[in-house]
């Protein structure tokens, strides 16, 4: 699997997407003039290749699951495109979305919940199936085998309640019913970050064989840079709501750019006693959403923060070979 | 001698009207100046452990043998109300989940002065005032102002921060860590764990027994890491050996499934089948029916912790 992107044209893009949630709504507020919100995406800018995997990074509050919502007009944006194949996604019309909606499916992080508890193995995998009305009822219910031998499990698991099986045979369970339509794109949210690494390796090769045979292409939401490196051709790494730095995967873990970057590269506590990690670490924690600094978001924990960054908003420019960054160490223009 | 030494210990929890044994005949010592790893994943028995190191069992659970030395006391054994004055005092714990580890009613001050008063006898401006150079040196901004702010105005990282204060409070000799920094991201987790090094470790001579199944954690953090399965350990050593001479095939298996630096892009080794649950384990060695190299003996018999180097010890046929 290749990273070049140059001559493809993206499967998937968001351009200028960004998502505000309000803090307070109703009568009150409105009077009060209340207008505060949370910017959990802001200006976000990507493209997601077929057959490729994007990985997007980040910690908690960093906005990569609001991101993925909207990737599939989960939610509405505040402002913004998500272009699939060259069409917004957000004026499409309701037959479109429905269209939309068979090829681009999500896989959630809680297996424990995101799983009807009252509803059969077979039940879950054949709803999709059901509500598109793919083939026979016998037609169904044979999909509904194959994909359960598609992901590892078997005729036994049909008739069994999510209750009765493990983490990471729910997780299965839930990967099945993602495929269940032949989508051509999956937004994975943190599939894996519930699991025990043992099984987390067997759900990575699962999607990993998947991918191959299918040609399936995934946005994978996650914290684990580890994972990221294992899974991902490129990755877009998020601070506060904004893409940071975006790279091919060798390029982001060889020659991290951003501060904010490597900060998260030196935190990884990697499983290897003989290099252990300098404790210098960025003091503090990630701001309030609600209260962002102003400037670059990064700069009061920046470990490189000149002046400007304190009132600078810093550009996404190219910094090599599609390997962008926002930050103004790389930006010749800015900082004067 | 050991600060913490436990003893064949065994626990086990009833499940209707039998009792299921979560952890068979563990043993294991901690040492002043050490962090000492118990690593394993879900359902292995480390929290157990923990919990019955503390004496903190639910009510469904209980010790059936064993002994855990603390110094010269047997907390195993120990009288409640004794058990409760050690607590805190020389023996403290931190869990996974630093939020609900917290009184919501209670400011984080008043959770603090009570540990120092109830165990130190301190003065209230005594009280105060060493309150505030615990929070000071836990890294906690605004410190004065922070201690009359309530549990849920802080953050993870935070809470875990106020939770490590109250357990150091009183200089313990033994810290368990349970999972204490799983719930946080990792510039956070990796604070907390400069923090338990540095301040207990370093400076206080303690030891600290960190249950975790990150085996990133375990080789960044430990000294001596155990590896349990099932209930049982099944190697155990200092971290350098365990990470690179892993010996059981339990512990190989699970460093080969980990996807770090150097292994992009290939098929992650995985073990077969999962792990057993508490009424269906098996008899022998309770990974046999996983191992790639188990041998008829290994479905009999149940191979004893042995010492095979000055550094490691495991339990598999392998090594006999």
């Amino acid at each position: 699997m290749s990273s070049t992107t140059e001559g493809q044209r993206p499967l998937l893009s968001a351009v200028g997407l960004s998502k505000y949630f309000p803090l307070e709504t109703g009568l009150l507020a409105s009077l009060r003039g209340d207008t505060a919100t949370v910017k959990a995406v802001e200006s976000v800018t990507l493209d997601v290749y077929a057959g490729q995997t994007l990985a997007v990074v980040g910690e908690s509050g960093s906005g990569k699951s609001t991101l993925g919502r909207l990737l599939l007009r989960l939610l509405q944006p505040s402002a913004g495109q998500v272009l699939y194949q060259g069409q917004d996604i957000f004026s499409m019309k309701r037959a479109e979305t429905r269209a939309f909606r068979r090829q681009a499916q999500i896989i959630l992080q809680d297996p424990y919940a995101s799983l009807n508890p009252r509803m059969r193995v077979d039940q879950i995998i054949r709803e999709p199936l059901d509500i598109y009305g793919e083939g026979s009822k016998a037609e169904r219910q044979k999909r509904v085998s194959d994909l359960l031998e598609r992901v590892g499990l078997n005729r036994n698991h049909e008739r069994a309640f999510p209750a009765e099986l493990s983490g990471g045979q729910r997780q299965r369970v839930g990967i099945a019913a993602a495929l269940a339509l032949s989508p051509r794109i999956i937004i994975a949210d943190e599939p894996t970050s519930s699991l025990d690494v043992s099984v987390q390796a067997q759900t990575l090769n699962l999607l990993s064989d998947l991918q191959r045979d299918l040609g399936l292409t995934y946005v994978f939401i996650t914290h684990d840079l580890s994972v990221v490196q294992h899974i991902s051709d490129r990755v877009a790494v998020m601070y506060l709501g904004k893409i940071v730095e975006e790279a091919p995967t060798e390029t982001l873990f060889s020659e991290p750019k951003h501060p904010y970057t490597q900060v998260l590269f030196s935190a990884i506590p990697l499983p290897d006693p003989s290099r252990r990690m300098n404790w210098d670490l960025p003091k503090g924690e990630p701001p309030s959403p609600l209260n962002p600094p102003t400037g670059c978001h990064f700069h009061p924990r920046c470990p490189a923060a000149m002046s400007a960054c304190s009132h600078t908003v810093p550009r996404f420019q190219s910094v090599g070979r599609d390997h962008g960054v926002a930050c103004l160490l790389y930006d010749e223009e800015a900082g004067t | 001698m050991s600060l913490l030494s436990v003893r064949d210990l065994s626990t086990e929890f009833k499940s209707g009207d039998r009792w299921l044994e979560a952890v068979s005949d563990v043993a294991f010592d901690l040492q002043r100046g050490e962090i000492l790893g118990l690593v394993g994943e879900s359902g292995c028995g480390k929290s157990t452990i923990a919990y019955s190191v503390m004496r903190l069992l639910a009510h469904n659970a209980r010790i059936r043998s064993g002994q855990v030395w603390l110094g010269d006391v047997n907390l195993a054994a120990l009288d409640e109300q004794v058990l409760q004055d050690l607590r805190g005092r020389q023996i403290s714990m931190i869990f996974q989940d630093p939020a609900t580890a917290l009184d919501p009613l209670f400011t984080v001050g008043h959770q603090v002065f009570e540990t120092l008063q109830e165990h130190l006898d301190l003065e209230p401006a005594a009280a105060r005032k060493r309150a505030l150079e615990l929070l000071r040196q836990l890294g906690i901004p605004a410190a004065e102002q922070r201690l009359n702010a309530y549990p849920y105005q802080f953050s993870g990282g935070m809470s875990q921060r106020i939770a490590l204060a109250i357990a150091i409070a009183c200089q313990p000799q033994v810290l368990i860590a349970d999972e204490p920094t799983t719930a946080l991201d990792v510039t956070i987790q990796a604070q907390i764990l400069q923090l338990i090094r540095r301040l207990l470790v370093d400076e206080g001579g303690a030891g600290v027994l960190l249950i975790t199944h990150d085996l990133g954690v375990v080789a960044q953090v430990c000294d001596r890491v155990a590896v349990m399965y099932a209930g049982k350990i099944v190697e155990s050593g200092d971290v350098h050996s365990i990470f690179s001479n892993p010996l059981h095939p339990y512990t190989q298996a699970l460093l080969n499934s980990l996807p770090s630096k150097g292994i992009a892009r290939g098929r992650l080794e995985n073990i077969q089948g999962q792990v057993p649950g508490l009424a269906d384990r098996p008899a022998g060695c309770r990974f046999h029916p996983r191992c790639p190299q188990a041998k008829a003996v290994c479905r009999e018999q149940a191979p004893p912790l042995k010492q095979v180097s000055a550094r490691q010890e495991v339990a598999c046929v392998l090594y006999d």
